[in-house]
């Protein structure tokens, strides 16, 4: 009963859904905080899982003997760990941390606990799912791979998660109805509306019979889906400077006022431009799918210009900047790797290997780090964060930074001497060679650093 | 589990009656739910299946429990009719659906009004029939109702006219159902009715349901089992007899209180049938008795106890869990895993053998004699091993769960001329993306497999697996030794898998072969010692594991090959024509070397560069010019 008549006043005294607030009370403050600290903790772990495994794998290609001491632990059942733990653990993870953070009524007694809880189930699932894939159950679906038992396993976390985020939104509605029919508190009703699809699509595509539609001329992703996949992070990404609450500049330069409206009538126009395209399997040597890919070129000075207008952390530029030089660095290859003869040329090598990395170790690894940052609470936008998370904040901005980018350098230096290793003579690879030997053990170095990194950030984030 | 003898004899009519409603409802599931329904929907499913499955199975539990809560005594009779009207209703909308999501719905429905038609039914029919005879009746009812399912005349009839057949039953069923009228006592106080012993009944008849779905799954869907099985008039005819015979002697040991012997005994035949029928060439003509026996024997408990108890949740958690859940999870693990593994057999029996046991102490015999009985058959010959592309598809999953996707692709591209000629020839699109899911992969730490089985024998494969790096020294591929242990069916189905690959394509990678042509200069410039060194090289590498340091043919894995490799220095070259110039000489071992002996273990080197291919050829050319070929 005390806990209604908590919830009660709660709500009475929240007539609209609050925007995250820098300047907050005590109670509030301690609740966000806590929440902040939960997501760094799970996403840094799986950071360093997804990276210690990723070493390992290095390690059992550049010593491939290693492999018969752990059988039946063989780098194939690995390669699931490190790619699900990177995508559903290190990405998504800072995600579900603005999300909690939009939509958990921090007044609420237990917030942080219900977030926590939405954040275990969903690192539970993934644990089990790890150990799934390494017990031999996979759908043979990269990054789909959720079979059998473990199929539902992601959805009901998810279906966990809404029902947090759905509670809270639920708690905090405003006390009149006409003002449930405007502004955010129904934009929140649609955002969760929409989540819900989620877990139902997200099942439905894990299915053994459902696959996606695919380039013939190389096996892989067609260029609307490469499109789509893009725009759906840009448009993901664009949201993350509203959501996470970063004040505007007050400058009154043009592109500081404007850049955020270019980006999103660049958006709307690009998803226009989607919905046009041929979703079959249209090969990359079709003009339509090269110029709309084209397009993401654009998208390098659009997100320069987005993301300047507003006010960041002093702690977050560095990662910021790091964040856009992958990401300039990514559309311009991406197109590149798309076009025919370069595709040709990469696909299947560890070429494409060094792009996904810079897109997984480089441009999201930067983002998240800026997410994370700036879901610390602080009293002052332009202050270094105050509160549980500062010593995370401050190692984020020295020997992590460092030493990840290091890493980052030396892995990506190693798959593209991989790539011309292969491209000159591919007997080389399988067969095994000096140089070959060289860049794996290389690359493994360059994991080292990585997996270093990550460990400092675990410790960090673990840090009273 | 004996009634009070007091008790009122049942009427007549109600008995006959009860006997045609127990009759028309197993002949509805057996025919039509669990047969027809599924063959009428194969045309329209595209792949689909496990969606109607899960759908008849969602409906299913729904429709038990939904029956479960709206149970009436007084309503008894009108809600079997209802029920029975309810099935006819979605077998003949199953019958007229032509599109996906019609049959989507009529799927639904059969498993609502099945599953509400079984826990009414059977929650009712103690009031109907009394406790005394209530084993027999229902072993009656159950064992005409597979009698009659297999007549060979309804048992080899099309989809449709089962439909028909089985719309006929429910409609009988409907009109019997009028004359049910209630005389005795609707409910049984027992100790195997009170919580938590019918629990232990429900995971009992869970491990029954679940052996037999998987079972029946993989003879149903393996040829040369369910030729043995279920083939001719006189099978047929013989397992209609079993099934009646058996279920009656279950009723009567039912009424005599011999519940869990009858599970008992049921499973130990289950199971003894299941593993004797998975041995192909051992299998003897009277394996189809046990079989049916067994399932005779605990289809008329499936019946038999929730009667008894006719306490409706009861009867809701039993189909629900044991019928509907045992159903689902033994078609699921027949679909993925193609086989009934021993690990399974074992888990069951020890399921089955603890509740039993659990239940009353004297039973644990009862349990520890059908785990002996599972685990003997374990020792022998575990697996339910079904045809060839079973163990196929059971490979495929090996593949799968090994990961191997993530080091070899899967897929050639047309445009690319280089992976027709190492791997090819190139299928058509469709034919790339036929597999559930696709396995085309993005990296090619190793060569592309999807036209493997036309480049590289079984034997090469089994022991590459095995020993990689000993066959291919510098790979770095784990070795699969693991998965070739005794009793562990993996190894071999991998290879199985990797042979079907391509398979086809034979043909057209020969003439591919012929026709290849090296990108190098057609003759060496004298005295080149960089080209003699590179093919002395490469041939230490790569030949003389089999043919041996000094190319006699006796390399450290020559003793583990079937046909010896030829000494290359004495003997005449079995793959080489005769008559032809020393540059043909060089072309034709430049293309045995590239592409290797079909049907050998000689394989091919196709990654290799033109150059080391032909400084191979002329390198092992110079080995029999340097020797003495004996004929």
């Amino acid at each position: 009963m005390q806990l209604l008549a908590e919830r009660s006043a709660a709500r009475s005294t929240v007539p609209t859904m609050p925007t995250p607030s820098f300047t907050v009370p005590s109670a509030e403050h301690t609740a966000l905080a806590a929440v902040s600290r939960s997501t760094s903790q799970h996403a840094f772990v799986w950071l360093a899982l997804a990276n210690a495994v990723g070493l390992l794998m290095a390690l059992l290609l550049a010593w491939p003997s290693l492999n018969d001491l752990l059988a039946p632990l063989s780098y194939g059942r690995w390669v699931s760990v490190h790619l699900n733990g990177h995508l559903y653990g290190w990405c998504t993870v800072p995600l579900i941390g603005v999300a909690l953070r939009v939509f958990l009524d921090p007044r609420h007694p237990h917030a942080a606990r219900h977030g926590n809880i939405g954040l275990a189930a969903w690192s539970l699932a993934l644990a089990a799912g790890s150990v799934s894939w390494l017990a031999g159950h996979s759908s043979g679906k990269l990054f789909m791979e959720w079979s059998g038992w473990m199929r539902p396993a992601l959805p009901a976390a998810m279906l966990v998660l809404w029902t947090v985020l759905a509670a809270h939104t639920w708690w905090r509605r405003p006390s009149r109805v006409s003002d449930v029919l405007t502004g955010r508190a129904l934009l929140a009703a649609s955002v969760l509306a929409a989540l819900l699809v989620v877990p139902v699509v997200f099942f439905w595509a894990a299915g053994a019979t459902v696959y996606p539609a695919v380039n013939p001329d190389s096996g892989g992703a067609t260029g609307a889906a490469l499109l789509g996949s893009t725009l759906g992070i840009l448009t993901l990404y664009g949201a993350l400077p509203v959501v996470l609450g970063r004040p505007r500049h007050a400058g009154t330069g043009w592109t500081r006022a404007y850049g955020p409206r270019l980006y999103v009538a660049a958006l709307v126009a690009s998803w226009l431009l989607y919905s046009g395209l041929n979703h079959g399997a249209v090969s990359h040597h079709r003009l339509a799918p090269q110029a709309a890919l084209g397009t993401l070129l654009a998208w390098v000075p659009l997100t320069w210009l987005h993301f300047r207008a507003y006010v960041w952390p002093a702690a977050t530029r560095r990662w910021l900047l790091s964040a856009f030089a992958c990401w300039a660095l990514l559309v311009i290859d991406g197109w590149l790797t798309f076009l025919p003869g370069f595709s040709e040329t990469l696909k299947f090598t560890h070429g494409l290997v060094a792009h996904a990395h810079l897109a997984m170790a480089g441009f999201i690894t930067a983002v998240n780090h800026v997410i994370l940052q700036c879901l610390t609470p602080s009293t002052d936008p332009e202050d270094p964060p105050i509160g549980p998370s500062t010593a995370v904040a401050s190692s984020m901005a020295t020997p992590g930074f460092v030493l990840w980018h290091v890493g980052l350098v030396l892995h990506f230096v190693a798959l593209i001497g991989l790539f011309t290793v292969e491209r000159s003579d591919v007997s080389a690879l399988f067969l095994g060679s000096a140089a070959a030997e060289g860049w794996l053990w290389l690359r493994a170095a360059g994991g080292g650093v990585l997996l270093a990194a990550s460990v400092i950030w675990v410790r960090n984030a673990f840090r009273p | 589990m004996t009634d009070a003898p007091q008790e009122e004899s049942p009427r007549r009519s109600a008995v006959a009656c009860a006997v045609v409603a127990i009759a028309a409802t197993y002949v509805y599931f057996l025919l039509f739910a669990e047969f027809a329904l599924v063959e009428l929907a194969l045309p329209l499913a595209e792949g689909r299946l496990r969606w109607l499955l899960g759908a008849l199975g969602v409906g299913g539990v729904t429709g038990s429990l939904l029956a479960a809560r709206s149970f009436r005594f007084e309503r008894y009779t009108r809600s079997v009719a209802h029920g029975f009207r309810a099935c006819g209703v979605a077998a003949v909308l199953a019958l007229l659906a032509k599109t996906w999501l019609l049959m989507m719905i009529a799927a639904l429905s059969v498993g609502l009004s099945l599953g509400w038609l079984t826990v009414i039914l059977v929650s009712g029919l103690r009031g109907v029939l009394g406790g005394r005879r209530l084993g027999l009746w229902a072993g009656i009812g159950t064992g005409s109702a597979y009698a009659f399912c297999n007549l060979p005349s309804v048992f080899n009839a099309s989809p449709a006219d089962q439909t028909v057949v089985a719309a006929v039953a429910v409609v009988i069923g409907a009109l019997a159902a009028n004359g049910l009228s209630l005389t005795a006592a609707p409910r049984a106080e027992h100790a195997d009715f009170q919580p938590p012993i019918p629990a232990c009944w429900v995971v009992a008849f869970l491990a029954l349901v679940w052996l037999d779905s998987a079972a029946f799954y993989i003879i149903q869907h393996t040829e040369p089992l369910r030729n043995a099985t279920w083939q001719g008039a006189w099978v047929l005819g013989g397992n209609a007899l079993t099934h009646l015979v058996a279920a009656v002697i279950a009723g009567i040991a039912i009424d005599r209180g011999f519940n869990a012997r009858v599970l008992g005994l049921a499973f130990a035949l289950l199971t003894g049938a299941a593993l004797w029928l998975g041995d192909g060439a051992a299998r003897t003509t009277g394996v189809e008795v046990l079989y049916t026996a067994g399932v005779s024997l605990y289809s008329t408990a499936l019946v038999a106890y929730p009667a008894q108890g006719g306490r409706p949740r009861l009867s809701a958690a039993l189909f629900a869990v044991a019928g509907w859940g045992g159903s689902a999870l033994g078609i699921g693990l027949a679909q993925d895993l193609h086989h009934i593994p021993a690990w399974f057999c074992g888990a069951a029996g020890l399921a089955f053998a603890f509740a039993l046991g659990w239940r009353h102490r004297h039973l644990r015999r009862v349990g520890a004699a059908a785990l002996a009985v599972l685990l003997g058959g374990a020792l022998t010959d575990s697996d339910v091993q079904a045809n060839e592309e079973a163990v196929i598809a059971f490979g495929r999953q090996t593949y799968i769960a090994e990961g191997c996707l993530h080091c070899h692709s899967q897929y050639l591209r047309p445009s690319v001329a280089e992976d027709a000629t190492r791997w090819g020839p190139v299928p058509s699109l469709a034919a790339q993306l036929q597999g559930r899911p696709p396995l085309l992969g993005n990296r090619r730490l190793g060569p592309d497999l999807s036209q493997v089985g036309n480049r590289r024998s079984a034997e090469w494969n089994r022991l590459h697996l095995i020993e990689p790096r000993s066959v291919s020294p510098g790979s770095r591929m784990p070795s699969y030794a693991h998965l070739f242990a005794d009793g562990d069916p993996r190894g071999d189905a991998l290879v199985a898998y990797l042979a079907s690959l391509g398979r086809d394509s034979l043909a057209a990678r020969v003439a591919s072969a012929a026709a290849w042509m090296p990108h190098t200069p057609a003759q060496p410039r004298a005295g080149d010692q960089t080209e003699l060194t590179r093919g002395r090289s490469r041939f230490a590498q790569l030949c003389a594991p089999c043919h041996g340091d000094a190319a006699r043919g006796d390399g450290k894995l020559a003793a583990r090959l079937a046909q010896s490799p030829p000494d290359l220095v004495q003997r005449p070259w079995r793959h080489l024509p005769e008559g032809l110039t020393p540059q043909e000489r060089e072309l034709h071992l430049a293309r045995l070397i590239k592409f290797g002996v079909p049907g050998t273990a000689m394989a091919g080197r196709e990654y290799l560069p033109d150059e080391d291919v032909v400084s191979l050829a002329r390198f092992v050319a110079g080995l029999q010019a340097a020797g003495t070929p004996r004929s």
